[in-house]
């Protein structure tokens, strides 16, 4: 099973300007885990000290908004996923 | 179903003549309102080549269709005019609650002519409204300004005004309500232009509504949508302090005039940092999110600062620019600048390029009444805003802005003069944020960042389709946020909510609003918005700007972008020619950039067509 992670703009930098990852895992949240252990500096820009999605950051499954309960989110072969600041603007 | 499609009142201020009168719904349905409404009466009652600060330039002030009711985030007014800073066509949007008083007042525009013989300011009520002497109010900042106006006309009383940077004709004055700014193209110099010291509306609350019912169900699901959206929450607790954490870590965060992308020591001016400051929240009327963060400074040489932010562009504007790293100073320029009333990005930029033009010898000592711009200094800055406010020595230069002070100065200043069509860049560097850059470049007020803000390449944002950031093939991009925003603007959503999740009710909202069924499709309105900015962009052609004017400064152009710790580090604008061929050929335009007689008669604008045939010649 592979799920595309699309990197935002933002995260490139920590992954060597990759701008997708292709995962495996049944959630959002193993998916996440796998381009962590792929890319671990990552991880503090991604989840908080117990391991929740930071605040300020979204997950979109197909195009579609995975909030609440982002990490939990089932996941199917060939979803894409991308992750987005939910701020606009400054 | 009534129709309601606004009314006008119009006062010119030369014959005392005051009138009102109601927006025909041919307007209403192809304009809608706000930005729309703006730009189809300033196109069609000024005459090509007015002087901005001439008695017969105009200015309008524009509250939604929305504005007023229960609807989130919908009740922020605007103000129109052709800009003193850029010559070209201005809109500048504001908060706070004038907005919906002007609504409660029975007005959805003001269009203000002429010139007063000496101060004044209009009151208004549901009554009408009456002109009257301001002589005691020139001189006083907008905070006393508000305070005199309220105690004087009541409590229900809410005031758009000037301070003395716009008496003063500082090219970049600001229209300040409560402590909310119409900050940038100088739409408060009009004002002073005018001698119109300000607007006071006395109104009690009251609905406008073509038909409540459907608004108000329509109303309750945009409130449980937004109330429950990730972005509105991030919002509600940080309003924008934490943009800086995010650009200055990718290396886009304007830095000495734009040489670098990323702050040494950013990390003292983190979101997080700004919050130990902070004393209090403000927002504008009907928006549960009140985003203005205040801040206070308690100790230090600025103890006593007090500010209704800085919010993001305006903690750059006070720190990136002179690389200070002074949360305190940034708060007291900010207060300032409100208080002076003052656009905060001219005024922080046009002070970065005085800062570079100090280090390359341009500007001396003695030129800058003893001061010494020294790059982490920002007390200079500080005080800069002051005799910028009052024209006071150097301050008379600097308040020319950056392009035209440079021009004065001569000995090749141009080249540190950072602006597009005279309007000075704000916050993100566009050779880390291409389609950011391209849209200051082409953006029909100068360089903004909210005219066609892309938040694909900020934010991540997936919509209409993920963009590479350092890719200057993105036309089609550019041209979706700058119309997307356009049409927002008809009903003036507050830019921050367009990423709420709500924004597929907001047609019908304001179909409700108007009692004009067709504004509530979506394909409708976003042809709303594309006629908009080519009726802008005419208006632009016809006082005579050409694809000359849509280039970037050629520093972005010429000198690579250093980032330090953050990626983009050599990033250029490489191929300016062949995006603005390609921008132009999407929008429909010559290769001048000048809209095409098939274009204009696909959106409606046959009335423009021969205007633009002329300069097509
Ligand atoms: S989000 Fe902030 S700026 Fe926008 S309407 Fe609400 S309070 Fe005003």
């Amino acid at each position: 099973m592979t799920v595309k992670i699309n990197i935002p703009p933002f995260f490139q930098h920590l992954t060597g300007s990759v701008k997708i990852f292709e995962a495996g895992g049944s959630t959002v949240g193993e998916c996440l885990n796998e381009l962590v252990r792929q890319y671990p500096e990552i991880k503090s820009k991604l989840f908080t000290r117990n391991g929740r999605l930071l605040k300020g950051l979204n997950v979109f499954i197909n195009g579609e908004s995975a909030y609440p309960g982002e990490l939990a989110r089932p996941v199917r072969d060939g979803d894409k996923l991308h992750i987005t600041y939910v701020m606009v603007g400054g | 179903m009534t129709v309601n499609t606004g009314r006008i009142l119009r006062v010119n201020l030369s014959s005392g003549r005051i009138a009102t009168e109601s927006v025909p719904r041919k307007v209403a349905e192809d304009f809608v309102g706000g930005r729309g409404y703006g730009i189809r009466y300033l196109y069609d009652e000024l005459a090509p080549g007015v002087e901005p600060l001439g008695e017969a330039n105009k200015l309008l002030m524009i509250a939604g269709p929305l504005a007023g009711n229960t609807a989130q985030a919908v009740s922020r007014w605007m103000t129109c005019t052709k800009s003193p800073q850029t010559g070209a066509w201005a809109r500048s949007v504001c908060g706070a609650d004038f907005g919906a008083w002007l609504k409660f007042a029975g007005y959805e525009v003001i269009i203000v002519e002429g010139r007063a013989g000496k101060p004044v300011y209009l009151h208004l009520t549901p009554d009408g409204c009456q002109i009257q002497d301001a002589g005691q109010l020139w001189g006083k900042d907008t905070r006393v300004t508000q305070s005199w106006l309220a105690e004087r006309h009541g409590k229900n009383t809410r005031t758009a005004c000037i301070g003395p940077g716009g008496e003063n004709l500082v090219k970049y004055a600001a229209v300040v309500s409560d402590r909310r700014t119409a900050g940038r193209c100088g739409t408060g110099t009009v004002m002073g232009s005018k001698n119109l010291k300000a607007v006071a509306v006395t109104a009690a609350r009251r609905l406008t509504l073509a038909d409540p019912d459907a608004y108000d169900k329509l109303a309750r699901a945009q409130v449980s949508t937004i109330l429950n959206n990730p972005g509105f929450k991030h919002h509600k607790e940080w309003g924008t302090t934490t943009t800086q954490d995010l650009t200055n870590s990718i290396g886009i965060y304007p830095v000495r005039n734009f040489r670098y992308g990323q702050q040494e020591g950013y990390q003292q001016i983190t979101g997080a940092e700004y919050r130990k400051l902070r004393t209090g929240d403000i927002g504008c009327y009907s928006c549960a999110a009140r985003c203005g963060k205040v801040h206070t400074v308690k100790t230090g040489p600025y103890a006593g600062a007090h500010s209704e932010g800085p919010e993001y562009e305006s903690i750059w504007a006070f720190t990136g620019t002179v690389e200070s790293l002074s949360r305190e100073a940034s708060i007291a320029a900010d207060q300032l600048c409100d208080d002076m009333g003052l656009d905060t990005i001219s005024s922080g930029s046009t002070i970065g390029f005085a800062y570079e033009c100090y280090e390359k010898g341009l500007l001396k000592k003695s030129d800058l009444d003893g001061l010494e711009l020294k790059y982490g200094d920002p007390a200079p800055m500080v005080k800069l805003i002051k005799k910028i406010a009052m024209r006071e020595g150097i301050g008379d230069l600097l308040a020319e802005g950056a392009m035209r002070a440079a021009e004065k100065m001569g000995g090749g200043a141009e080249a540190y003069a950072i602006h597009v069509k005279g309007l000075e860049l704000p916050a993100y560097e566009p050779r880390g944020a291409k389609s950011q850059g391209y849209n200051y470049a082409t953006a029909n007020i100068g360089a903004s960042h909210c005219y066609g803000y892309a938040p694909q390449e900020i934010f991540g944002a997936i919509m209409p389709r993920p963009v590479d950031r350092f890719s200057e093939e993105n036309p089609d991009i550019v041209i979706f946020n700058q119309d997307g925003t356009a049409w927002h603007e008809t009903g003036i959503a507050c830019a921050f909510s367009s990423g709420w999740g709500w924004m597929d009710i907001f047609g019908k909202l304001v179909a409700a609003a108007r009692g004009i069924d067709k504004l509530a499709d979506g394909d409708y309105l976003g042809k709303v918005g594309e006629r908009m900015w080519n009726l802008e962009r005419a208006f632009n052609v016809r006082e005579g700007f050409t694809r000359q004017q849509d280039y970037l400064p050629k520093r972005m152009r010429t000198e690579p972008l250093h980032t330090r710790e953050a990626p983009g580090e050599g990033q250029m604008v490489s191929h300016h020619d062949e995006f603005l061929d390609k921008y132009y050929q999407l929008r429909g335009w010559t290769k001048e950039g000048i809209p095409t007689g098939k274009k204009l008669k696909e959106l409606g604008l046959d009335s423009v067509v021969k205007d633009m045939a002329t300069k097509r010649k």
